[in-house]
């Protein structure tokens, strides 16, 4: 929310992930399948983060990695899945099904409003939908207001006003000037609603360059960023690579059978790669490299994807 | 010309949509996804396409990738909306129809996507509602679909957990809640097509050549309405049939069906149409 003005945020991951503490309301940028901030999930994993309350959109296996880990205790997504490629997510599903964590699933318009009314300083915002679903009874938050108008009863949403919002972007400068190619999702109004914004970057480059791509979140909202290549991986970060759908079905796998094969998929990919420097390492620099080859051709990029 | 039961159940959908429209569809969709494309490219050539999760308008992908957030659905897109436009456009109104599936359906277009069981303890947790639960109170038309009917699980009296409101809920009618969107308009299955009739009750208008109406009636879960014009199901035409091969040669849409469904296979015999 208040703005911060330090001439020079650049900061490694170790201490932009340290910023999330322990029990915190955090905004997950990006979105399914595209610029999730996988680097900073891997480092808050490495870290022991634990009792967090997760809050986004449409997500998959940043919250799945999350639950995985045993960070998470409430999950207030609109969805969280591996689409109709890989299915339900299977670490998330199974802590729904054993009661380890509590599921406030909320809705993309109504999460929407919520940050509308932190940026706006209201106390709420009405919305017309919401009535008639279940949805509501996971919200003892939410009230109902009667328009002075027209007489209408709406449903009021309380503001949402995440501790931190974690961001992936291609391109920042030093202080916190950010890129993203399209869709932003929701980071944008996260950037705005959040106390601190936390963002990793591909690569950190001169102002110019920030600008001649175009500011999308400015220096002003922004906290601290840390320079992550490939920070999204395995999921995608648009125009540098696509996503590792094979490596996604590897996590799947691993965290549909649970037990040894899921702890052995975090510590082969995460605890046991004590820094993303060894992640990229571990992954290969041919298989990454492979990632960059979408732009080549029209059936190059639809070779990433069978 | 032979055709294979996704593709004509993909037709199915895309003739539900109107010239004209804008339409949308959710995440996790991609025969909704794929039928969108094909319509536009067949009988509907000035709706207005949004992509589910890129909200790119009008793009002409190279392929349907198996996830809905790739750049390749942005692609030949001249706009792409942000997150705010399209759902303030929806909320307000503006968008005409919306294709919608359910884990559980029931007799009103209700349907859920949070949970089987109860959500304390649920027997399976599903992905969960996306943007739905305030889309559905707005947007013009829904299109339901589910390729899940013959398993009896899908079609039901009732919804373990409403995620996003059909006709009627507990909670009242549509008119009573002031939603302005007009609600399940259609209801595709891999055994027929339904619509909705003056209660909002689902009503059978039509069937698959290859299904009885014992089929229909044995594996839905609610009590079964038969409009008094039950036909079959139109045939797809070649050009609806080339305009999907060519936007999904990843056959991203097989995905959705079981294998006995993608067995299902047909040929166009004389007198086949062309929905153009």
């Amino acid at each position: 929310m208040a703005f911060h003005l330090d001439a020079d945020k650049r900061v490694d991951l170790e201490r932009a992930a340290a910023i999330v503490t322990d029990g915190a309301l955090v905004a997950l940028g990006g979105g399914l399948s595209a610029r999730l901030p996988m680097a900073l999930v891997r480092e808050l994993v490495r870290q022991g983060r634990s009792g967090l309350h997760v809050v986004g959109s449409a997500h998959g296996m940043d919250v799945d990695l999350l639950v995985a880990a045993g960070a998470i205790d409430v999950c207030e997504e609109s969805y969280v899945g591996f689409e109709q490629d890989f299915g339900l997510a299977p670490a998330y599903r199974r802590a729904a099904e054993t009661g380890t964590i509590t599921i406030r699933e909320s809705c993309c318009a109504t999460i929407l409003a919520q940050l509308r009314a932190a940026e706006l300083g209201l106390p709420f915002m009405p919305v017309r939908g919401v009535k008639g679903s279940d949805i509501a009874g996971l919200h003892p938050e939410y009230g109902e207001v009667t328009c002075p108008f027209t007489g209408e009863t709406l449903v009021a949403v309380p503001p949402l006003r995440p501790d931190v919002a974690l961001i992936h972007a291609p391109l920042g400068d030093r202080h916190g000037n950010i890129h993203l190619d399209q869709p932003y999702v929701l980071d944008e109004r996260f950037a705005a609603a959040s106390r601190d914004v936390v963002v990793t970057v591909e690569r950190i480059v001169s102002t110019e360059e920030v600008v001649g791509a175009g500011v999308t979140i400015p220096a002003h909202l922004v906290t601290t960023v840390a320079e992550a290549p490939y920070g999204a991986h395995p999921t995608s970060c648009y125009p540098d690579y696509a996503y590792d759908r094979p490596h996604i079905a590897q996590y799947v796998r691993a965290a549909t059978a649970g037990g040894a094969e899921l702890a052995g998929y975090l510590d082969q990919w995460v605890t046991g790669t004590p820094s993303e420097e060894a992640y990229r390492k571990a992954i290969g620099e041919e298989r990454l490299a492979a990632l960059r080859t979408w732009s080549a051709s029209t059936e190059a990029w639809k070779e990433l994807f069978a | 010309m032979s055709f294979s039961f996704d593709e004509w159940f993909v037709v199915a959908l895309a003739r539900t949509i109107r010239d004209r429209e804008v339409v949308f569809h959710g995440f996790g969709s991609p025969c909704a996804q794929v039928a969108m494309h094909v319509a536009r490219h067949t009988h509907a050539r000035d709706m207005l396409l949004v992509e589910g999760a890129t909200y790119a308008v009008n793009p002409d992908p190279p392929f349907i990738p198996p996830t809905g957030n790739d750049l390749a659905l942005q692609r030949g897109a001249s706009y792409r909306m942000r997150f705010e436009e399209f759902f303030d456009a929806a909320v307000r109104g503006d968008v005409d129809r919306m294709f919608l599936s359910g884990g559980q359906i029931d007799m009103h277009g209700n349907t859920n996507v949070t949970a089987i069981g109860p959500l304390d303890r649920p027997k399976v947790k599903l992905g969960g509602g996306g943007g739905g639960c305030n889309l559905a109170a707005t947007i013009g038309h829904l299109t339901l679909w589910t390729t899940r009917h013959r398993s009896g699980r899908s079609l039901v009296e009732r919804c373990d957990f409403v995620t996003d409101m059909g006709h009627r809920t507990a909670a009242g009618s549509r008119e009573e809640l002031g939603f302005t969107g007009g609600g399940p308009e259609w209801l595709v299955t891999e055994l027929g097509v339904f619509d909705y009739d003056v209660d909002g009750h689902a009503r059978l208008r039509q069937v698959f050549p290859d299904v009885s109406l014992q089929d229909v009636e044995g594996a839905t879960g609610f009590e079964l309405r038969v409009a008094g014009d039950l036909r079959t199901v139109p045939l797809p035409s070649s050009a609806e049939i080339a305009a999907l091969r060519a936007i999904d040669p990843l056959g991203v849409r097989r995905s959705e069906f079981s294998a006995d469904e993608l067995a299902r296979t047909f040929t166009h015999g004389d007198g086949a149409g062309c929905a153009c």
